[in-house]
């Protein structure tokens, strides 16, 4: 029979060697939660705390896109020039390798999710609604520069590495920053375009068909489009515009608008319609944005 | 007087009655309405304050009780009304709430191609666990639900019992100071229902943390449970601790040999209701032994009632075969409750 005067002494000391311990010690607030969700985002779009078979896509991908960097790299170790310009590298390559990556690492990051309905387990923690999406966004966009990014900076150091003086160093640096300028623009509205044709639906292998199919579409449409109306050194309106149907050709477009070579890239050069490239790749990257903001405001609440 | 009110009067418990006098309820709701869009209404001013413990939120399928959980939780915004959870209101605070819960969904919400160990420390880290903090709690929680020894293979490979604690376990490895669960036995087979009821039991009495479970299986919470919130329709039905649902609902069995009717008189004459046992009564149904023909059943107001029977039999001089005290399943009181209004 406990009397009234042990039952306080009970409460503060309980002994259970493998009882239970709570936490009061700090928590992280909202933005190191976002980084945390992007982090581990980042490192599934690389298959990193996946089995082997999440690995083989991503790494595939990185080494069709490092290889010719690196062959370069080696020819002009032996003298020759540098083949590609930073701003172009490879175009077409880097399109059917972005295209790759994307249907099949998109899915791998707001897919999986979805299929097996892990979203109510974050929307019960503490984010908002703009946060789940916005961390799969930033992921998919780092990834995304990794891809596109690191080639460039293998060609640029490889190309340096035997430069003569230091005036061939500080050209290769100015010939390099529009480079990485257009591969932030790939991935930045790539990761967008991406996310948000995956995140239709939870199958993985459907979310995969539909980025792969509305991105390699697209992408003839303008082709076919800008050979019909007579190649890429074309100035007729009609080749000018053609490049407005396709994410990819968009950001060539942005590109040459800027200054790069029209003559390398995919498109004509959009002359006058510059302008109108730049808007529409802005548009498009905001309405990628806000249909993944208003996918996952759905998703939270039902 | 803790000792009068706790039901199981353990230190765990001790410790939550201190924290109530303080805190008052974990949750409380007042006129909380939700209508969906398309006229659908989940809830119908509902309020209900819960006290801190383990509660059950019970109701039929589609009675509201998912909707309350996601206003609680802060992901659907109420009609009408305002909910409360630990102080904190659900609409304005929703991210601080979302701090101080854990939350078991009622589907499968697991991917099945991660390790245990993974999965929830990644959920922890998402509850605001610092990396080191997120991965000794998460191998610790695992633990509590009793996945140790597996908690490095894949969830894909578990069983749905593994599967439910792995659910139970990411509801806890946030720390939080109270737990929603819903339909926490889904798919269990009946040892399973009960090894997760004895844990819920456990983490309710000994880990200090509140808990509200929803069911729509009665029977099977009430064992665990301090207080019962049922919900029909989404109004309230009733809310009560379970010590007063079973006393408002015990009553005295008394079987005599011969002389029922006037046993009945005398305890009517003594002021107690005494009514012959139905045989058909759902109250009697399967308890062995008694016969319908010689059983009184009397309301057991306090222990004076005992005096009064004995007293009356005494005096009558009848054969007594039988005194227990019998106790209805929670379970009945509710269907007596609804079927009041069509009465």
């Amino acid at each position: 029979m406990p009397d009234s005067a042990q039952a306080p002494a009970q409460v503060g000391g309980v002994i259970h060697d493998l009882g239970y311990r709570g936490y009061d010690g700090p928590r992280l607030g909202r933005a190191q939660i976002v980084r945390a969700l992007t982090w581990h985002s980042f490192r599934s779009a690389f298959g990193i705390g996946r089995g082997i078979k999440g690995k083989v896509v991503p790494a595939l991908a990185f080494i069709a896109m490092c290889l010719p960097a690196l062959v370069n790299a080696f020819a002009v170790a032996r003298g020759s020039q540098r083949l590609f310009g930073y701003d172009v590298y490879t175009p077409a390559l880097r399109v059917a390798v972005v295209i790759v990556f994307i249907a099949a690492q998109a899915p791998e990051l707001v897919s999986r999710d979805l299929r097996s309905h892990v979203l109510p387990l974050y929307f019960c923690r503490p984010l908002r609604r703009g946060d789940y999406p916005l961390a799969k966004y930033l992921a998919m966009t780092a990834a995304l520069l990794i891809l596109v990014e690191i080639p460039l900076l293998i060609l640029y150091v490889g190309t340096i590495a035997s430069a003569k003086n230091g005036s061939a160093v500080w050209s290769e640096t100015r010939a390099l920053i529009p480079g990485l300028g257009v591969g932030l623009m790939y991935a930045v509205l790539m990761a967008a375009v991406g996310l948000v044709l995956a995140s239709f639906t939870g199958r993985r292998a459907y979310s995969t068909g539909i980025v792969a199919i509305s991105c390699i579409l697209t992408f003839f449409l303008s082709l076919l489009l800008i050979q019909a109306e007579g190649g890429q050194s074309a100035t007729a309106t009609g080749a000018r515009v053609a490049g407005l149907f396709s994410p990819f050709t968009i950001i060539d477009g942005v590109r040459v608008w800027l200054g790069g070579n029209a003559q390398t890239g995919l498109v004509a050069d959009p002359g006058r319609f510059g302008p109108l490239y730049g808007v529409l790749a802005v548009v498009l990257l905001a309405a990628c944005l806000g249909g993944l903001a208003a996918r996952y405001r759905k998703v939270s609440q039902s | 007087m803790p000792s009068i009110k706790a039901p199981r009067g353990d230190a765990g418990q001790a410790g939550r009655a201190d924290d109530a006098g303080r805190a008052g309820a974990v949750i409380e709701t007042t006129m909380l309405t939700k209508v969906y869009p398309g006229n659908v209404t989940a809830l119908d001013a509902l309020t209900v304050s819960v006290a801190p413990g383990v509660t059950g939120l019970v109701g039929a399928n589609g009675a509201g009780k998912s909707t309350l959980i996601k206003i609680l939780l802060g992901l659907v915004p109420p009609t009408r009304g305002q909910a409360k959870v630990l102080g904190h209101d659900c609409e304005t605070s929703g991210e601080t709430i979302r701090t101080l819960l854990g939350y078991m969904p009622e589907h499968d919400c697991l991917p099945p191609d991660v390790t245990a160990t993974e999965f929830v420390t990644h959920l922890g880290r998402i509850s605001g666990l610092p990396p080191t903090v997120a991965k000794e709690r998460a191998a610790e929680s695992l633990r509590h639900v009793g996945l140790h020894e597996e908690r490095y293979r894949l969830i894909g490979t578990y069983s749905t019992g593994m599967k439910q604690r792995v659910k139970l376990a990411q509801a806890l490895v946030g720390a939080p100071r109270l737990m929603l669960l819903d339909e926490p036995t889904n798919g269990l087979d009946p040892t399973g229902r009960t090894a997760m009821l004895e844990l819920i039991g456990r983490i309710g009495a000994e880990f200090g943390i509140s808990i509200v479970v929803a069911s729509h299986l009665l029977g099977e919470i009430e064992r665990i449970c301090d207080h019962l919130v049922a919900i029909d329709a989404g109004r309230l039905l009733r809310a009560d601790s379970i010590t007063s649902f079973t006393q408002a609902s015990q009553v005295l069995a008394v079987e005599v040999e011969e002389g029922l009717a006037q046993l009945q008189a005398a305890l009517a004459a003594r002021g107690l209701a005494a009514t012959p046992q139905a045989s058909t009564s759902h109250g009697v149904a399967g308890q062995a032994g008694s016969a319908p023909g010689r059983t009184l059943l009397v309301p057991l107001g306090g222990d004076d009632t005992y005096d009064v029977v004995r007293d009356c039999v005494a005096a009558l001089a009848l054969p007594l075969c039988r005194l227990e005290q019998r106790r209805h399943q929670v379970e009945e009181l509710f269907r007596d409750e609804e079927e009041v209004p069509h009465a």
